[in-house]
């Protein structure tokens, strides 16, 4: 591992101006992943690392928000475990910048409808944009299809703990003067490894586009918009 | 679909199959087969669920034992409680011995006697005296330690950590025995690995790193390394191998 990649725990806490009872606090809320905390043996005892740009996005982003939410709904709205029974207002969503007509022409949702969208529904739509310059219109289907059909509530569960991608893969065949290019759509743990004739278009990490999703939908709740509270019964903790 | 909810009690030896209750009670020797959802929940003699447990009040005096997890806004223990899973308990309080094989979560805990967790626990305040063995990372805003025997957490972190003597003389004889009972020696003293908090007072303590912003190291503490980022007192009964300011 390259070490200029991590970050002590010491350096974030100078760093980003917080103090150990508000990092320790954001653990707890499922703000900071269990995940990030890398402990390691230095000549001065034992100390935590983490991922530097992660760490220090996610600290901006705490630290940007939590004047507008209390630290539990903040959790809700960043915090990588996926509550699969979340459902995102559709009325929301189309506001939010990656909406686009034929993305949800593939989705099948029509844009009259006024039915909450699931969370895989909005997770669908958030991977085909960020698919939409690089793929064809028929891989885009197979990626839809992809999510709807594989991407049930226990493998929704597992991405964030496995940093789950979806990879949209191309492969060519060829021989006795014909060619043919098929498109693969995988979802997978990072960091797997493909033969040497694939052909990885893209990668989309899924737990960044929940995330992503959250977080936008936090910021339109700011806004004013009522109907994005992921949670019935949150009461008011002071 | 069913909304009509039960109550239901049992007493000297009886079974109970799991289900959706208002209140139940055990007493005497009971057990309840599967998973439990009641809005009250009160164990006095021996009871056990064996499957998870889900209240709004949890109160045992006696022995208990739960054999999934627990989830709870508010649990008193006098007695002994034993959960083979997850604590996550707003209100916990026992006086007596609380043994959890994953971990806690709660907003408040306060142990009396001795705890014994296999993971990690989190709290916003944490409050014991008497003994406990924490396998994991021990975190709270504010922990408050009175060592009454042999406390140990691989990792305790946190805004304020305050351990100081005196825990020990508080309380009645019968607990003193338990303590000793289950801490096995009569050393009554904290060790962990690693320490850190903003503000951290610390007796009776031995540490391999104790980070923080302003630390107070008193009598009876052995510490390997001091990290501190303003202020650094350290007690002439201490020994301190090393100290850095950053």
């Amino acid at each position: 591992m390259d070490d200029d990649r991590l970050i002590s725990k010491k350096e974030v806490l100078e760093r980003m101006g917080i103090s150990y009872g508000q990092l320790y606090r954001w653990k707890r809320k499922g703000l900071i992943p269990e995940a990030w905390f890398t402990r390691r043996s230095t000549f001065t005892g034992q100390e935590t690392f983490f991922p530097r740009e992660k760490i220090i996005e996610r600290i901006e982003q705490i630290k940007d928000m939590k004047g507008d939410h209390p630290l539990d709904d903040l959790a809700d709205v960043i915090t990588m475990h996926v509550d699969a029974k979340l459902q995102v207002a559709f009325d929301q969503l189309k506001s939010l910048k990656w909406f686009d007509d034929s993305i949800l022409e593939t989705c099948r949702i029509d844009r009259g409808r006024a039915k909450p969208l699931s969370i895989q529904e909005t997770l669908c739509v958030a991977v085909l944009s960020r698919l939409r310059q690089v793929a064809r219109s028929e891989e885009l289907e197979l990626v839809h299809r992809t999510l709807t059909e594989r991407l049930d509530e226990a493998l929704l569960d597992r991405v964030a703990e496995e940093r789950l991608q979806l990879y949209l893969l191309r492969k060519r065949l060829s021989g006795g003067g014909i060619s043919a290019e098929i498109s693969m759509v995988a979802i997978a743990p990072a960091k797997v490894v493909f033969d040497p004739d694939i052909e990885q278009i893209e990668a989309v990490d899924l737990g960044h586009v929940l995330e992503r999703i959250k977080l936008d939908l936090a910021k339109e709740a700011e806004v004013g918009s009522p109907g994005g509270k992921t949670d019935q019964d949150t009461e008011d903790v002071q | 679909m069913n909304d009509e909810k039960r109550s239901a009690s049992l007493s000297g030896a009886g079974k109970l199959s799991g289900g959706d209750y208002t209140r139940v009670s055990i007493s005497g020797a009971g057990k309840v087969t599967g998973d439990l959802k009641a809005e009250a929940l009160r164990i006095s003699g021996a009871g056990k669920v064996e499957g998870r447990t889900e209240a709004l009040q949890i109160a045992v005096s006696g022995s208990s034992a739960f054999g999934g997890d627990v989830v709870a806004e508010e649990m008193r223990v006098s007695g002994a409680a034993r959960i083979d899973g997850v604590a996550r308990v707003k209100e916990l309080k026992c006086s007596g011995s609380y043994r959890v094989k994953e971990s806690i979560a709660a907003e408040y805990v306060k142990i009396s006697g001795v705890l014994r967790v296999g993971g990690d626990v989190e709290a916003d305040l944490f409050k014991t005296s008497g003994g406990f063995e924490i396998e994991g990372l021990l975190s709270a805003d504010k922990v408050e330690i009175r060592p009454g025997g042999r406390c140990h957490a691989r990792e305790i972190g946190g805004a304020r950590i305050d351990v100081r003597r005196g825990g020990y003389r508080e309380r009645g004889i019968l607990l003193d025995g338990l303590v000793r009972m289950f801490s096995g020696r009569g050393t009554a003293e904290l060790s962990a690995t690693v320490i850190e908090g903003d503000e951290i007072h610390l007796e009776d303590t031995s540490a391999d790193v104790v980070r923080g912003k302003r630390v107070e190291i008193g009598p009876g503490c052995r510490i390997g390394t001091v990290e501190y980022s303003e202020q650094l007192d350290i007690h002439p009964d201490a020994e301190v191998k090393n100290q850095t300011k950053t």
